[in-house]
């Protein structure tokens, strides 16, 4: 019934390998361009149009040099198809790219403008380098090559940007969160993602900073470059940092509109294909409610959404100031999802002194998120319901014809209310000293805020839980502080040909978090919705609760570089912290890396390269980091506390709470310790492509787990203890090319490949003895109670699928399965010792790959993004193809035909290739040539998500990393993830159409 | 210079707020020791010993044992009840149907549940003892708490004794060190001592849902009744003298009364855990676990009824085993379910009709219609999934049953009579005129039918070892459950019980 959408099949002919090997090509074509002299001219101005004297310009490469005269003019001797330089204190560099056409040149300085890779400066943690200076591996992506889009989660910007760095957003939820994972993660019940650094200030929500007030990040990679994070760098560190005013005066506009639909849904049987059903089988009990549902269109909608940013810069010699607002309103394509945001960002600093000695610099970022979440359950009823059950009765209301196990989606979006707010502040104060010439004293201090309120009703006529519960209404609140005070000092020294830098700090954090809530049911009006829970008359000794906890971390970190001659670097990294977290046995950590460099293009011997090998640097480091997420507050602890345990006082006829203890105290605990080797070159080619190749070899130990303990003697079953072990290997590739650099036409690529293996090393020591971890859970799924489908066991992979093997079916239709011996077997016959491996959701391979054109003042680009060989296993498709299904429930339309007649089993019948190539987004620009002085309007139109290479069956072949909260409500509550596995909760990706606008206008 | 001056000034203030200290301050919690020196706070750690015998759900075994996985055990394993697959539904990986079948393994989530619910009670029970041990109450106000602690252990004790058999015997909190096995009279002599020595402590009134001496003494009952079951050795004297000590309670002259929401007032519950649903106790609805989806229909004309998942029925033979007349047939729902809005019966989503049949195709492959459902306690409508009812454990009428067992194993059935006649005249039940084990045995099917008790007394009277509906003969070691594959794997000092696969 479902028009065939644009969801093409990848062909095995078309294979990964090919298609890289062809993207490569493309890169080296860029360097096949011949080199000849010729004299140019030209004139340097400022950003406000006046002629720049004194400003440097150098011919890229070479020592070819001069500088401006009086009236900002320069003549330089230059080969064509090179480029010149011209950088001045203040402004950014420009670089200009010399054709045969190039005659007389007039630069502009602009305020921040393209920065060339061998001047470019790089965050670093606590101070930054610049590029050529590092020695660990970072990857930078600056605001131009951030994702643009209908974006309401800013993990997204990054999206096959960095190699080795997976973006995973579990769905198209507007208000889902997204998932970073950075070589393949490093821990089994921790977070596994990198830590976030904003301006400075470490482990702060990412979501705090709105794509637009981006300037640029930078990925710490390898763990001498994240040492200096100590006991949270172990996953990487995102350090992001925010425009603040730059020179001269300007506001800007931009706005976004678009329109946004489902693409893909799955093809079940329509009413008509139903009823042919019924007649063909000749079953007279079969019900037909007499309507033509498509379940699934009736709980989408077509998404309307739009943002506006308005931002206000001015920036003086020694000043600088910059505001921004901005407003998202992104609906969702599920009826009653989306996300509304606004947010602020006031950024200034001050230079004080005659040699700008001390600089004050402050920030301030809010906003508040405003988001109705939905039940998840809609996906499972939508695709279950017979589709001649009508949405609505004759009468306008919600039919409740079934009331089995699936109830009507669109009664369960649309009848009940749920508000929730977040609101998120940043702000930080930081003062800059220099002092005795070569030192620089940093002092910061930081306060992050984070509050999330909520209110529920289910009103009375609610047909799920609201009715029973005679109207029922909920409110919370939860909120974290994050207070941080930090002072560092960097010195600075050049001797000759040896440069010294060395760093040493101090850095204390609190985190305090706490929240309350209340919830009642039975009211006698739905009138008051969430807001008068005292009218509930209808109450439990749990329904009202509130918490409260504290940690802090104590660190100190010091930090050595050393270079020689600009061509061999050292760095060595020391941090040492202490967490409240950690057991009474574990309370100091630390996290020692060195790394090397050396800049052999740099050596006479490499004389006879220069003309296409303008840079090669071989990078080595080592260092070990920590992750300590995972442990939570008190972990540690033997505790009594309050938990629903209440008892009877049968002698005053009353219920009291009893105080139990909580958990298995571990006074040993501690973080988890990641060892990281990382060798990496980077290298320039011919001027115009430019890329770094890594590879890294991670070993993570003492493995956060809450691994099952034998009972007796503990007091419960499992315990968060630090046992097992686990690596991480992998290459990745990053390129970066201006294939054409001319005065019209431009046109620039990026390409990044990851490729990473994990396998769980260890999960016992002589303390904990651990064979299998059973992870995947199924439960929840009918028949599927207490069943899992992978495993966490030595030599595998986290997420590897563990069961039976399928050898296709019978005569009778019905599933038949290898055994061990490789015999095919009736399902029957299957023993334990039959299930093996059945694949992983580890991808080989990721890459991200984006190209922009541009031509006189029109623009073109588009990005895209691919995970190829990893497994999924399509519970939905198995709970679907069900022969006990027709009459009552829906099956997919290949169920027919299929010929199964067995209830759906796990195996690897079910597990796909979830292997795809999604296109992120076109976009086609013009740039209007206005007759305003200085100013810029550009529009554009903007395709999002426009198709999906894969062979995978379901809505989806991205699903998130993280289980959702089972159908039923039921969570997987084994701590462990269920990666991989798409079961009834694929939010649908919407295809995006917008329409956008740039309006600059400069002073 | 004054501008770096106030810098540094400001920079210093830094070190002034900055410390290294990373002790974890408590505010919503207690740790150990800082508590258990008032009454009140004692009352509030024993408090924890009573609402461990709810259980817990924990998503690992344990969904809610008590109506669950640890009930699903006792009477999945016994002639009474079954939990059939329907279509897809209730297979589970087939742990349901080995049951049934008597081909149950180690890695069988219900033992694990079984397992699990009953070590969790004990090792905070023990945590409880080590919380009272630290307080500083005076060793008299100390002994009764003990006493009562340990009494309410030697029930776990039993549970464990009756289910696993060798078990290991952990006593102290603090001793991490993994156990190995006690043998099965091990562990019989300890929950025999243990509960003998805290008589003497106990309360010795009647107090509803509290460790009585008469709680202690039913326990020592049973543990006798079963004592040839359990060790080969015969005490059915000791069991009658123990039942003659317990005094105070009567038979509810209305069955159900021990069943409805308000039960707590039945004069015949010697032993039960309570159930309230504003004391937010959740894990009391095996009525739910059992009758079909759309079964609210029947109780509520607005569907005001909890979801019930379709799972746990009777055996077939269990209903016809009552006769009609007798009033404890209705703890079974048969027959037409019929819809309270339309008096109509209720039609299926396949569009057959909602009729509970005493047939049952298969274990391995029933109708959603088939068997009949459990009913016993009451079911309301407007009732939540924190049901009202409070879960007996032991009721006046086992006392009563036990000693006619005794009287006629020890070859005196007409010393049972009177016992028996009270059980069956409330039932309105006819007494035989040659009272006999099998009529013994199938009068406690009758009278305790769903009480989570039967797999004991099948074994009690060997019939646990021959076929029934969907099972052939027993191996004997089966009498008693594997220990949990996964416990075997964490404790590499525990053995296998013997028969079992050591993997």
């Amino acid at each position: 019934m479902n028009s065939k959408n644009k969801k093409i099949v990848l062909h095995q002919m078309w294979t990964t390998k090919t298609a890289v090997f062809m993207i490569f090509m493309l890169f080296l074509s860029a360097g096949m361009f011949a080199q000849d002299k010729k004299q140019i001219s030209g004139t340097v101005y400022d950003n406000t149009g006046t002629v720049l004297p004194g400003a440097s310009v150098i011919e890229v490469g070479t020592k070819n040099a001069t500088t401006t005269d009086f009236d900002g003019k320069f003549t330089l001797t230059v080969a064509v198809g090179g480029s010149i330089e011209v950088s001045f204190i203040g402004s950014a560099t420009q670089k200009v790219q010399i054709t045969s056409a190039s005659k007389n040149i007039d630069v502009r300085m602009q305020n921040d403008g393209y920065q060339l890779a061998e001047v470019q400066v790089v965050a670093v943690g606590y101070g930054t380098q610049k590029k050529s200076d590092l020695t660990g591996a970072i990857s930078t992506v600056k605001a131009d090559d951030l994702v643009k889009g209908t974006i309401s989660s800013t993990e997204q910007v990054l999206q096959g940007k960095v190699a080795g760095l997976n973006v995973i957003r579990p769905s198209g939820d507007p208000a889902a969160g997204s998932t970073l994972r950075l070589r393949g993660g490093t821990s089994l019940t921790a977070s596994n993602n990198p830590l976030i650094v904003v301006d400075g200030i470490a482990g702060v929500d990412i979501n705090i900073v709105q794509p637009s007030d981006i300037k640029t990040v930078d990925v710490l990679k390898d763990a001498s470059a994240t040492a200096i994070y100590g006991s949270r760098g172990a996953n990487g560190v995102i350090i992001i940092t925010t425009k603040s005013g730059t020179k001269g005066v300007s506001v800007t506009y931009s706005g976004l509109s678009s329109i946004g639909y489902v693409n893909d849904n799955l093809d079940l049987l329509s009413a008509n294909q139903w009823r042919n059903y019924v007649r063909q089988t000749g079953n007279k009990d079969a019900i037909d409610y007499g309507a033509n549902t498509d379940w699934q269109k009736a709980i989408e909608q077509t998404a309307i959404s739009q943002s506006h940013t308005l931002t206000i810069n001015s920036g003086k010699a020694d000043s600088g100031f910059r505001t921004s607002l901005s407003y998202l309103n992104n609906e969702g394509v599920i009826k009653n999802s989306g996300l509304e945001r606004l947010s602020g960002n006031i950024n200034a600093y001050q230079y004080l002194g005659d040699n700008k000695d001390v600089k004050f610099d402050m920030g301030l970022f809010a906003n508040i998120d405003k988001w109705h979440p939905i039940d998840y359950r809609i996906f499972e009823y939508a695709y279950n319901l017979n589709p001649t059950i009508p949405v609505y009765t004759p009468s306008g209301e919600f039919s409740s014809v079934a009331l089995n196990q699936y109830f009507n989606p669109v009664e369960l979006l649309t009848n009940r209310t749920v508000d929730n707010e977040r609101h998120r502040l940043l702000g930080y104060f930081k003062t800059e000293v220099k002092f005795l010439n070569d030192f620089l004293a940093v002092a910061n201090i930081s306060l992050e805020h984070n509050a999330v309120k909520g209110g529920t009703y289910k009103p009375s006529y609610a047909v799920l839980e609201g009715a029973t519960e005679g109207g029922y209404a909920q409110r919370t609140y939860a909120e974290y502080t994050n207070a941080q005070g930090e002072l560092y000092v960097n010195y600075n020294k050049v001797i000759d040909k040896h440069t010294i830098s060395a760093l040493g700090g101090y850095s204390y954090l609190e985190n305090i978090y706490e929240g309350f809530g209340a919830q009642r049911s039975g009211f006698v009006t739905d009138a008051f919705s969430y807001n008068n829970l005292g009218a509930g008359y209808k109450y439990r000794l749990g329904d009202v609760y509130s918490y409260k906890g504290k940690s802090n971390l104590v660190s100190f970190y010091a930090r050595a570089n050393y270079s020689y001659d600009g061509k061999y670097l050292l760095t060595a990294t020391v941090r040492r912290d202490g967490s409240s977290r950690f057991g009474e046995n574990n309370k100091w950590g630390t996290f020692p890396s060195a790394s090397v460099a050396w800049k052999i293009s740099n050596e006479g011997f490499m004389d006879s390269t220069k003309g296409w090998l303008d840079n090669l640097k071989l990078r080595v480091g080592y260092g070990v980091t920590g992750n300590q997420d995972g442990i939570g507050e008190y972990k540690s602890l033997s505790i009594l506390g309050v938990g629903n345990d209440s008892y009877y006082d049968p002698v005053t006829g009353t219920w009291s709470l009893a105080y139990s203890p909580q958990q298995n105290p571990n006074p040993d605990l501690k973080w988890e310790s990641t060892k990281q080797l990382n060798i990496g070159f980077d290298f320039t080619l011919f001027n115009r492509i430019s890329g770094s190749f890594e590879w890294y070899s991670k070993n993570t130990e003492d493995l956060l787990y809450t691994y099952e303990v034998p009972q007796p003697p503990y007091l419960v079953g499992t315990m968060l203890a630090n046992v097992g072990e686990m690596s991480n290997k992998g290459v990745e590739l990053t390129l970066n090319a201006d294939i054409i650099k001319g005065e019209k036409f431009n046109w620039n690529a990026n390409l990044t490949l990851g490729h990473n293996v994990q396998k769980i090393e260890k999960l016992s020591n002589p303390t904990y003895k651990t064979d299998v971890i059973y992870s995947g859970s199924l439960h929840g799924l009918a028949g599927m109670s207490g069943q899992y489908s992978q495993i966490i066991a030595e030599g595998y992979p986290v997420g590897t699928f563990w069961g039976f093997k399928n050898a296709g079916l019978d005569s009778t239709g019905k599933i038949q399965y290898y055994n061990a011996a490789g015999t095919i077997v009736p399902e029957s016959a299957l023993v334990d010792a039959d299930k093996t491996d059945l694949g992983n959701i580890q991808p080989d391979l990721t890459l991200g790959i984006g190209m922009n054109f541009s031509y006189g003042n029109f623009d073109l680009g588009f990005s895209g993004y691919g995970m190829f060989g990893q497994k999924a296993l399509n519970a939905t498709n198995m709970m679907l193809n069900d022969p006990n299904r027709l009459p009552a429930y829906n099956v997919p339309d290949d169920f027919l035909g299929s010929g199964i007649t067995s209830a759906p089993k796990y195996s690897d019948y079910w597990i796909e290739d979830a292997s795809f190539f999604r296109l992120q987004t076109l976009t086609v620009g013009y740039t209007l040539p206005l007759n305003l002085k200085d100013s810029k309007l550009r529009l554009y139109l903007m395709g999002e998500n426009l198709f999906v290479v894969t062979s995978y069956k379901g809505v989806d072949p991205e699903i998130g990393l993280n289980a959702q909260n089972g159908v039923n409500g039921v969570i997987d509550q084994t701590g462990l993830a269920s990666p991989g596995i798409d079961r009834y909760n694929n939010y649908p990706r919407p295809t995006t159409i917008s329409v956008g606008l740039n309006f600059t206008l400069n002073k | 210079m004054k501008i770096k001056i106030t810098a540094a000034i400001l920079m210093s203030m830094l070190f002034t707020i900055s410390c290294t200290d990373l002790s974890e301050d408590l505010y919503d919690k207690v740790e150990d020791g800082n508590f258990g020196n008032t009454s009140k706070e004692v009352d509030a750690l024993v408090g924890g010993a009573y609402s461990s015998l709810r259980g817990f759900a924990d998503g690992i075994s344990n969904n809610y044992p008590t109506c669950e996985y640890v009930f699903f055990l006792n009477e999945t394993v016994s002639d009474e009840a079954t939990i059939p697959t329907r279509g897809s539904n209730w297979y589970d990986g087939g742990q349901y149907q080995d049951a049934q079948t008597h081909h149950w393994k180690a890695d069988n989530r219900m033992i694990l549940s079984a397992w699990r619910y009953n070590y969790t009670g004990i090792a905070k029970i023990n945590s409880i003892i080590y919380q009272i041990d630290k307080s500083s109450l005076s060793d008299t106000s100390k002994a009764p708490i003990y006493a009562e602690l340990k009494a309410l252990r030697a029930y776990y004790y039993y549970n464990l004794l009756d289910l696993f058999g060798n078990v290991p015997i952990v006593t102290d909190f603090e001793d991490t060190s993994l156990p190995s096995n006690s043998t099965r009279k091990q562990v019989y002599d300890f929950v025999e001592k243990e509960l003998t020595d805290a008589i003497p402590h106990l309360n010795a009134n009647v107090v509803y849902s509290k460790m009585t001496k008469n709680v202690a003494y039913s326990l020592l009952a049973r543990l006798y009744l079963n004592s040839e079951a359990f060790i080969g050795t015969a005490r059915w004297q000791d069991c009658l003298d123990m039942c003659q000590k317990i005094s105070g309670y009567s038979l509810a002259p209305d069955f159900f009364a021990n069943f409805a929401t308000e039960n707590q007032k039945s004069p015949e519950i010697i032993f039960a855990i309570p159930y309230d649903s504003k004391a937010g106790t959740v894990g009391n609805y095996m009525n739910s676990m059992s009758c079909h989806y759309l079964h609210k229909l029947t109780v509520s004309a607005t569907a005001d009824y909890p979801w019930s998942a379709n799972g746990m029925c009777a055996q077939p033979g269990v209903y016809s085993a009552f006769a009609d007349t007798d009033k404890r047939k209705k703890c079974m729902v048969a027959g037409d379910q019929i819809n309270l809005a339309t008096g109509q019966v209720i039609i299926m989503d396949n569009g057959e009709k909602l009729t509970y049949t005493e047939h049952v195709n298969s274990v391995t492959d029933a109708k959603e219609n088939e068997g009949v459902r459990l009913g016993k306690y009451e079911m309301k409508e407007g009732e939540t999934w924190e049901r009202d009812h409070d879960l007996v454990v032991i009721r006046y009428a086992e006392i009563l049953m036990m000693q006619a067992e005794c009287y006629v194993r020890l070859g005196s059935p007409d010393l049972a009579k009177p016992f028996l006649q009270q059980v069956t005249s409330r039932a309105g039940a006819e007494l035989p005129a040659t009272i006999d084990l099998h009529f013994i045995d199938q009068e406690l099917l009758r009278e305790f039918t769903f009480e989570g008790r039967r797999r004991t007394d099948n074994i009690r009277f060997g019939t646990f070892f021959l076929p029934w509906w969907e099972k052939g003969d027993t191996e004997k070691y089966r009498a008693i459950f594997p220990i949990p594959s996964t416990v075997l794997s964490t404790n590499a000092n525990l053995k296998q019980n013997p028969g079992y696969p050591v993997n």
